[in-house]
């Protein structure tokens, strides 16, 4: 934990990210660990934004000035194009904080769950509207089976 | 020696003539059913033709983005009219759903000795170590962006954003080669059964199931795709039978959403993973 500042590690189960962890293509759990959440604070080198996975390296300067070269993991350009994603969502030289799955081996490296720009803005791996939709959906057929059943 | 009398028949100037007019009339009605038929198919393709991605955001389309089953379409269906249920996260029930169609459809169909090496290590996936693109039976259900194009009027070419493949159907009518070796994506031929796309797919290498099985190169796959009547999703019900893996023909689901705006980008940065573990689910 004192290894890295800059570096805040949830090591608790963290079941909100883990359960619904899909990873489409490529072998997700042999390298990840769903079950632990790390956080991040860095400044971004370079964003690839390719097939089959987009990946971001970042460096992570701790308390004492030693860069760490990070690397983060995400879906691919094909999935994450779906969701309004540009080669621009992340820009070189930007601060950010992203959140993810470490390693089973606790490399400096993780997949994907959430990044937090500078500015406070943040990208997320899908749609939120695409979840309150589909919620909405659910709701309405709950509406109307109450309203059969009340007939 | 005599004429056959069929000979002698069409041979008589009167009979002559009505014989004339007779294939006249047939070679007429046969060239109008066929300009018909081929109507009928352009009609059909131009229905078909373009690019589809994720599903439309509906319960149903989530739950189909990878692939379905009815029985599983139909346990999600029960727990969401269950007011007990309604408390309850919608992906809770999808993962209900999901293992009921697993536990209850898809594990039963399999033959004792695929059960047992049920589910394949993920480390043991030839995608994942290796960067190996998926064979037949992963790709044809891939997510995210499926293009379909009519290359000539005998031939259709479906174009998968994931490891951007392409595999050729074959519409002319044709079996397949008795000498074609399998191949990884297999050989395919379609017709046109109304306003259906039917494709049959044999000749495939074996290679890894969509259920995490290994399958066989017996395996033989009827994909029968139809467009919605808004046209804002294509589903594919595949019938998949392989009688070394499979005690019977099981049937998967999947489903696209028209997406006329994507386009299918490189996907040449694969990468062989430097760090990973075995026995993770």
């Amino acid at each position: 934990m004192t290894k890295r500042s800059g570096v805040l590690l949830f090591a608790t189960a963290l079941l909100t990210f883990g359960a619904t962890t899909a990873m489409s293509h490529h072998a997700f759990s042999p390298v990840y660990d769903d079950q632990r959440v790390i956080t991040v604070t860095g400044v971004v080198t370079q964003f690839k934004f390719v097939n089959p996975h987009a990946m971001m390296f970042m460096d992570v300067t701790d308390n004492s000035g030693k860069v760490a070269k990070w690397t983060v993991e995400f879906a691919g350009r094909l999935n994450l194009s779906n969701v309004g994603w540009t080669e621009q969502s992340i820009k070189s030289g930007e601060r950010v904080t992203v959140t993810g799955n470490p390693t089973h081996t606790g490399s400096d490296r993780m997949f994907f769950r959430k990044l937090v720009h500078a500015d406070g803005r943040e990208l997320l791996p899908a749609a939120p509207q695409r979840e309150n939709t589909l919620e909405e959906e659910r709701r309405q057929r709950a509406r109307e089976r109450d309203a059969r059943q009340q007939k | 020696m005599p004429e056959p009398a069929s000979l002698t028949c069409i041979m008589h100037p009167t009979n002559k003539r009505q014989s004339m007019n007779t294939i006249r009339s047939v070679v007429l009605v046969a060239f109008i059913i066929s300009i018909c038929a081929s109507a009928r198919a352009q009609s059909a393709v131009k229905k078909f033709e373009g690019m589809w991605s994720d599903p439309p955001t509906t319960i149903t389309g989530d739950f189909c983005a990878s692939y379905c089953t009815d029985a599983g379409i139909d346990r999600l269906n029960a727990l969401m009219d269950d007011p007990a249920n309604d408390a309850r996260p919608l992906a809770q029930l999808r993962t209900d759903a999901s293992d009921y169609s697993r536990d209850k459809y898809l594990l039963p169909k399999l033959t004792d000795a695929t059960r047992k090496t049920y589910p394949l290590d993920p480390a043991d996936d030839p995608s994942f170590l290796r960067c190996e693109p998926y064979g037949f039976a992963r790709q044809f259900i891939a997510r995210h962006q499926l293009q379909i194009r009519e290359v000539s009027k005998d031939r259709l070419e479906m174009r998968y954003g994931e490891w951007d493949a392409r595999r050729s159907i074959h519409m002319d009518g044709r079996k397949r080669p008795l000498n074609e070796p399998p191949s990884r994506l297999g050989y395919s031929v379609g017709h046109w059964e109304g306003e259906a796309l039917v494709i049959e797919t044999s000749g495939i290498r074996g290679d890894i199931s969509p259920w995490r099985t290994m399958h066989s190169d017996q395996l033989h796959v009827i994909e029968r795709y139809t467009r919605s009547k808004d046209g804002k999703a294509l589903t594919l019900a595949a019938t998949m039978e392989d009688p070394a893996t499979l005690r019977e023909p099981l049937v998967i689901k999947h489903i696209w959403g028209w997406a006329p705006d994507q386009v299918i980008a490189t996907y040449d940065q694969c990468e062989i993973p430097k760090e990973f573990k075995r026995g993770t689910r």
